[in-house]
């Protein structure tokens, strides 16, 4: 099943790959690319516009993402979400609210999970950061995004990569032991679909299979 | 949100430097989930930020002693998961994790939580000069009064703002007699939690009791008995992820069913954290019952000041203090 | 007519959704783009006075200041249909109307510039909710049969009562978005919409394009529930692409959305219904009256034909008005006219049949009806008796105590169970289709449609892989996309009803055409393997529908990217869904705290196409039934205007931990007239009636009847 072939502009590989030089110039490196550069490359490159705010209110952050290490210049005002989404191209954290009260944007920061949207992109300088398009292992898909399927846990889709990021999460901190604990540990991401009874479904089937909760 | 310079200092003195260096428009950032928000509804403007989530030690929970310290960076969650402030001080960890979302409270430090703003809707969402606010804008009016105010304060308003104190866990450290550390300019000094934060008066703008270029770098409560039979009630428009309509603080030391210590605050229905020492008065010394606990409850809202739309917020907050009591007594018996 | 059950098969997009790889329209990042920041106005009506773009200007980024003067004026009146949303205008006709389009370099620089644009008013008097002093009161047509006062002045027993819904938001969790490109003299849209011809159309009206030149790809929909159809920021965007040469992207940030996009507008029900000694309705009254924009079409005499059929009813008469205020128009949101009137309806129905000491699923068994009410017509199919039936039985209804605050759970908690039915129409739209198999194993299929999640992709894909024997990995489902096919709205239900019939046919035409093309030669393989033996690169065939009733006419509206929609009440029959809700709340002793521990709810909307995406988007019907019922409000204070409580922290929509177990049952009778798959509609009926359900599970489990939502804490304390 295909669908929206179109959307993306296909760019080649090396348009990703900016020099240390470029970088100053650019605002944006990607170093060590291979899987970084493969989940971006179905989207496009990692945007080079140049910063219109002074030298002080921008910094230069060094950052994992996926597992791929990632050095640019950011305007210090921009979150965590608008950095993924705006100048990565990692476009699987939506944009729900922008405050912080849907969940849309949830990510990994060294393993837990946050608001992206209500979160300086400069946190993150030293620090690791996974967003959905990290999570499968190449084509083997993750068990909770696999559950999710299985369990139909969606509808529109826009709430699922939060939904599914703030779930492996949720079995990782142990709250996914009973399903009324699944539902308050989850209460921080809206499916305003309404999918919520196989949310649940999937994260307890996902739970046995990740060997905890 | 207009442009600013943001710096990530490494020791508290470094970050109390970085302030005063900064000079005007600057301000610590913790979590950032209550500043970058209300920046993004331009009602916060600084011109610099320092970040002291970077700051070393000042994240650890110790527990020696007589007393429980938590360094101000400690993430909510951190304290709310864990397994003895759970066992020993229930009021505490709950208070934590019925607040916000689990991503909210992985972000939002323990420290940076008390100095959270008020929710008003009139206050948040007056960009452009749409509502009057005295808290916006000193000296422009309050929409909330005579308008909208299922949500506002009815305990400790004033003729100019009735915007509740949002928190929850500030509310449970106020029952529990926490205090809080302060590093600043002239050094270090230390403040029950209670005083932290001011009435609105005729100047609801001013919020807190912090001086320029001060901030909290740790909380600390004194360990009681009391902490076991103590809950955290919180009564809300859903079931989670939600500010509170009204919420108890209790925490009780029974002999057999008969009061002998009571602490108890509210959270929701004031403009700050309250404590009601009223509705305490009445349980000590007394058998325990249903009608005892709805009687203090009753007590703690003798002052209530209601608007238009929250007048329920006095019954539910008496029947809140009634569960809360209950249910923290019950504690004793499992 | 479909004779066999389909198979559950996954969502189509399900894979694409969970690994974030479903692009919607914020997720296209495109070169050069610039970003759009909209500015709104602070008054709740006047014009504005001066609108200096100066400071804006100095931000460093700020490349471009759109105001009234970069926008040609409207377009002239127009028989043809309603004319495109206003552009940016000097007039303010309510508070949030954009007034200034910053474009910048980064999306941080054009949200600070629209932040230091400051634009000064003329402000004049205004009303903006139904008591304010100065809305306009505009009665609307009657809608009668029979003699209702007669009937009821004859009735053994009668109630009447009033009800109030408020005004709600939709809030899908995608924002709504634009990126507008344009290139050689055409323009490209991507956005949200269930609409996107009626976009191409304003667009092209608005701006004065030829619009040829302006297509517009509807990309996959964060959820819509009626919301995004015709945007007002769209043009915006279009004008600030064609000015700049460069691509644009505006992301509307959702405290604004309250104040640009429709909302389901605030009503008020009264109602007067009798019954006789037998407990058949004999009559019913039911004036409406609804919160409406000075313009605008959302018409309250439709608040009256689905409650005309969902009993046997042989005498109405309803009646109603608007009342004209200065806020933005009000529109279509998931249960749309029926759902806040079957609040009042069927709410009225259980204090009918509990003055007449009748349980409440008797009460409506006894009132089936098996024509339409209305005009003696048949109903093409009704298993509203069977929904009934079978959701008591799994609900174990027998086990109810009649009596008002009789059940108790044992931690003291009040227990009340309480049900409900709904009713929805199941409308028809033409569709044109495209079906087009290769020899290299890819499969096309275009068509007039909209994904908002409801999951018309899946139930197309159920029926091309169930009757063509193609590779179903690699079959494409081209939707919203003005340039593979004409684009009706979708929406009100009629989607899939109106798709899977083409799709049904298509493929019947396609293997027509292979077996025409292979002539008695035995090939072996699938489709593709068959069109490479015999040499054919590919093989197209393309249909048209039309709903009951409808002729070639439908399909000229259609190409021509209007509304073309056969209402439910066809010339020869009537077709209608039905649904039964029955739930259980319980309300804690002291803080009143109301729960809705377990839900069942059975529909009938003829055969099921996708048995797993329906089953979703009933749950998704019930927890909306239960948020409306519950939860939602959106609040004006009407000495400002607007929407106060504008994000989701203040609109309080269900998150998880409020949803308890929910058990759905579909009947899956096909319907046997309305067309030949023998689908009707289901995104709606799911949600309607469940509102009631909880009313009256309130008032067994209390004794209290609230007629007022939503029903909150204070309501029972």
């Amino acid at each position: 099943m295909c669908n929206d072939p179109d959307v993306a502009p296909e760019i080649p590989d090396n348009q990703l790959l900016v020099s240390r030089r470029d970088a100053m110039i650019a605002s944006v490196a990607v170093v060590a690319a291979s899987h970084f550069a493969a989940s971006a490359r179905a989207q496009t490159g990692p945007r080079q516009a140049a910063l219109p705010v002074s030298v002080d209110q921008a910094l230069i952050i060094r950052t994992s993402i996926n597992g791929q290490t990632l050095e640019i210049r950011i305007d210090a005002r921009t979150s965590l979400l608008d950095l993924l989404r705006e100048r990565l191209a990692l476009t699987g954290a939506k944009k729900g609210c922008d405050h912080g009260q849907c969940g849309a944007c949830t990510v990994h920061i060294d393993g837990r999970r946050v608001a992206s949207c209500l979160t300086l992109a400069g946190k993150v300088d030293g620090r690791e950061v996974l967003t959905i398009e990290g999570l499968a292992g190449g084509d083997t898909l993750h068990p909770m995004q696999q559950a999710f399927i299985d369990h139909d846990a969606l509808q529109c889709g826009y709430c699922t990569p939060g939904q599914i990021m703030a779930a492996v999460a949720c079995v990782a901190e142990g709250n996914a032991t009973s399903r009324e604990r699944i539902r308050e540990y989850m209460s921080g991401n809206i499916c305003r679909c309404g999918a919520y009874v196989g949310i649940v479904a999937a994260i307890e089937d996902a739970a046995a299979k990740m060997g905890r909760g | 949100m207009r442009p600013f310079t943001y710096i990530r200092p490494a020791t508290p003195q470094e970050a109390v430097g970085a302030f005063a260096e900064a000079g005007e428009g600057a301000r610590f950032i913790a979590g950032g989930t209550t500043l970058y928000d209300l920046m993004k509804l331009t009602i916060e403007r600084p011109a610099h930020l320092i970040d002291v989530t970077a700051v070393r030690g000042l994240d650890r929970i110790e527990m020696d002693g007589d007393r429980l310290r938590f360094g101000a960076n400690a993430a909510m969650s951190a304290v709310a998961g864990d397994p003895t402030i759970g066992r020993d001080y229930p009021v505490l960890s709950e208070a934590l994790w019925k607040a916000a979302s689990q991503q909210l409270r992985n972000m939002a430090t323990v420290g940076g939580n008390l100095l959270q703003r008020t929710r008003c809707m009139y206050f948040r969402n007056g960009g452009g000069g749409i509502y009057p606010c005295n808290k916006r804008e000193p000296g422009s009016g309050c929409a909330a009064i005579g308008g909208l105010d299922r949500g506002q304060a009815v305990l400790g308003t004033s003729e100019a703002c009735t915007a509740v104190s949002p928190g929850d866990w500030p509310v449970a450290l106020v029952a529990m007699d926490a205090s809080i550390e302060v590093l600043g300019p002239a050094g270090s000094r230390s403040l029950p939690v209670g005083d932290l934060y001011r009435l609105p008066g005729d100047t609801p703008h001013l919020e807190f009791t912090l001086g320029p270029g001060e901030m909290i770098t740790a909380i600390t409560v004194p360990k009681t008995p009391a902490g076991r039979l103590s809950t955290y009630h919180k009564i809300r428009d859903r079931e989670s992820y939600a500010f509170a309509l009204t919420s108890a603080a209790v925490a009780l030391e029974m002999s057999g069913d008969r009061v002998e210590g009571a602490r108890i605050a509210l959270g929701g229905v004031a403009t700050r954290p309250w404590r009601a020492s009223e509705a305490e008065e009445v349980l000590i010394g007394h058998l325990l019952t249903p009608e005892l606990a709805l009687a203090a409850g009753q007590a703690a809202f003798r002052d209530a000041r209601p608007g238009r739309h929250n007048s329920f917020k006095t019954e539910l907050g008496a029947r809140t203090i009634t569960d809360a009591l209950i249910i923290a007594a019950g504690r004793g018996r499992t | 007519m479909s004779t066999t059950a389909f198979p559950n098969r996954a969502r189509v997009d399900a894979l694409a959704k969970v690994r974030g790889e479903a692009k919607f329209a914020a997720d296209l990042v495109l070169p050069r783009t610039l970003y759009a920041m909209t500015v709104p106005a602070t008054i709740a009506k006047g014009s504005l006075s001066s609108l200096p773009v100066e400071a804006a200007l100095r931000v460093p980024g700020v490349v471009r200041v759109l105001t009234p003067e970069d926008f040609p004026a409207p377009p002239p009146y127009s028989e043809d249909g309603p004319p495109p949303p206003p552009t940016l205008e000097t007039i303010i006709a309510y508070r949030g109307q954009p007034v200034a389009l910053v474009i910048a370099e980064t999306l941080e620089a054009a949200i600070e510039g629209a932040e230091v644009i400051r634009p000064t008013y003329v402000a004049e008097a205004f009303a903006c909710v139904m008591e304010s002093a100065g809305a306009q009161r505009q009665p609307a047509d009657e809608v009668a049969f029979g003699d209702a006062p007669a009937a009821l002045s004859g009735a053994a027993a009668t109630v009447e009562s009033t009800y109030d819904s408020p005004t709600q938001h939709h809030n899908p969790l995608e924002l709504i978005a634009t990126v507008a490109v344009w290139e050689d003299g055409a323009l490209l849209i991507h956005e949200s919409t269930q609409a996107s011809s009626l976009v191409k159309g304003a667009v092209a009206g608005a701006l004065r394009l030829d619009p040829a030149r302006v297509h517009v790809r509807g990309a996959t929909m964060g959820g819509s529930f009626g919301q995004k159809a015709v945007q007002r920021q769209t043009a915006l965007v279009a004008r600030a692409a064609i000015l700049t040469g460069r691509p644009v992207k505006l992301v509307q940030p959702r405290a604004q959305i309250f104040h640009t996009a429709t909302y389901r507008a605030r009503t008020r029900h009264q109602i007067r219904i009798g019954a006789d000694a037998d407990g058949k309705i004999v009559g019913v009254q039911h004036h409406v009256e609804q919160e409406q924009s000075p313009n605008g079409y959302f018409a309250v005499s439709e608040y009256h034909r689905d409650v005309i059929r969902m009993y046997g009813i042989r005498n109405y008469l309803g009646t109603g008005a608007d009342i004209r205020l200065d806020r933005q128009d009000s529109g279509y949101m998931r249960g749309t006219h029926p759902q806040p009137a079957f609040f009042a309806f069927e709410s009225a129905i259980d204090e009918l049949a509990h003055k007449t000491n009748r349980d409440p699923v008797e009460f409506r068994l006894a009132n089936d009806t098996r024509v339409d009410p209305q005009n003696g017509h048949p109903l093409s199919s009704r298993f509203l008796n069977e929904c009934l039936r079978e959701g008591a039985r799994r609900f174990g209804w027998s086990r109810r105590s009649p009596v008002p605050g009789s059940m108790t759970a044992s931690d003291g908690s009040l227990v009340g169970w309480g049900m409900a039915c709904g009713i929805y129409q199941s409308a028809t739209t033409p569709a044109i289709a495209t079906l087009r198999i290769d020899a290299r194993g890819h499969t096309r299929f275009a068509i007039s449609g909209h994904e908002m999640g409801q999951g018309m992709r899946t139930a197309i894909a159920s029926v091309l892989i169930q009757d063509l024997d193609i590779d179903p990995e690699r079959l494409e489902i081209a939707l919203g996309d003005t340039r593979a096919a004409p684009q009706h709205m979708t929406a009100g239900s009629w989607g899939t009803n109106s798709v899977v019939p083409a799709a049904m046919q298509a493929a019947q035409r396609m293997r027509a055409a292979v077996a025409d093309l292979l002539d008695g030669r035995q090939v072996s393989g699938n489709l593709h393997r068959k069109l490479a033996s015999i040499r054919r690169p590919f093989l197209q065939v393309e249909v048209t529908t039309v709903g009951p009733g409808q002729d070639q006419a439908a399909l000229e509206t259609l190409r021509q990217g209007g509304f073309a929609v056969a209402e439910a009440v066809y010339p020869e029959f009537s077709t209608f869904s039905y649904s039964a809700h029955f739930l259980e709340v319980r309300i804690e002793p002291r803080t009143r705290r109301i729960r809705v521990p377990r839900v069942v709810s059975i529909a009938d909307c003829g055969r099921v196409i996708s048995p797993r995406t329906a089953h979703s988007q009933v749950y998704g019907g019930v927890i909306w039934g239960l948020s409306h019922a519950l939860r939602e409000a959106t609040e004006i204070d009407p000495r400002y205007g607007g929407y106060l409580n504008e994000d989701l922290a203040d609109y309080v929509v269900p998150v998880n931990a409020d949803i308890g177990e929910i058990e759905i049952g579909l009947i899956d009778q096909p319907d046997p007239l309305a067309n030949p798959a023998g689908v009707k509609g289901l995104g709606q009926v799911s949600m309607v009636g469940i509102s009631a359900a909880v009313a009256n599970a309130v008032f067994h489990a209390t004794g209290r009847r609230i007629r007022e939502l939503p029903i909150r804490i204070e309501h029972l304390l």
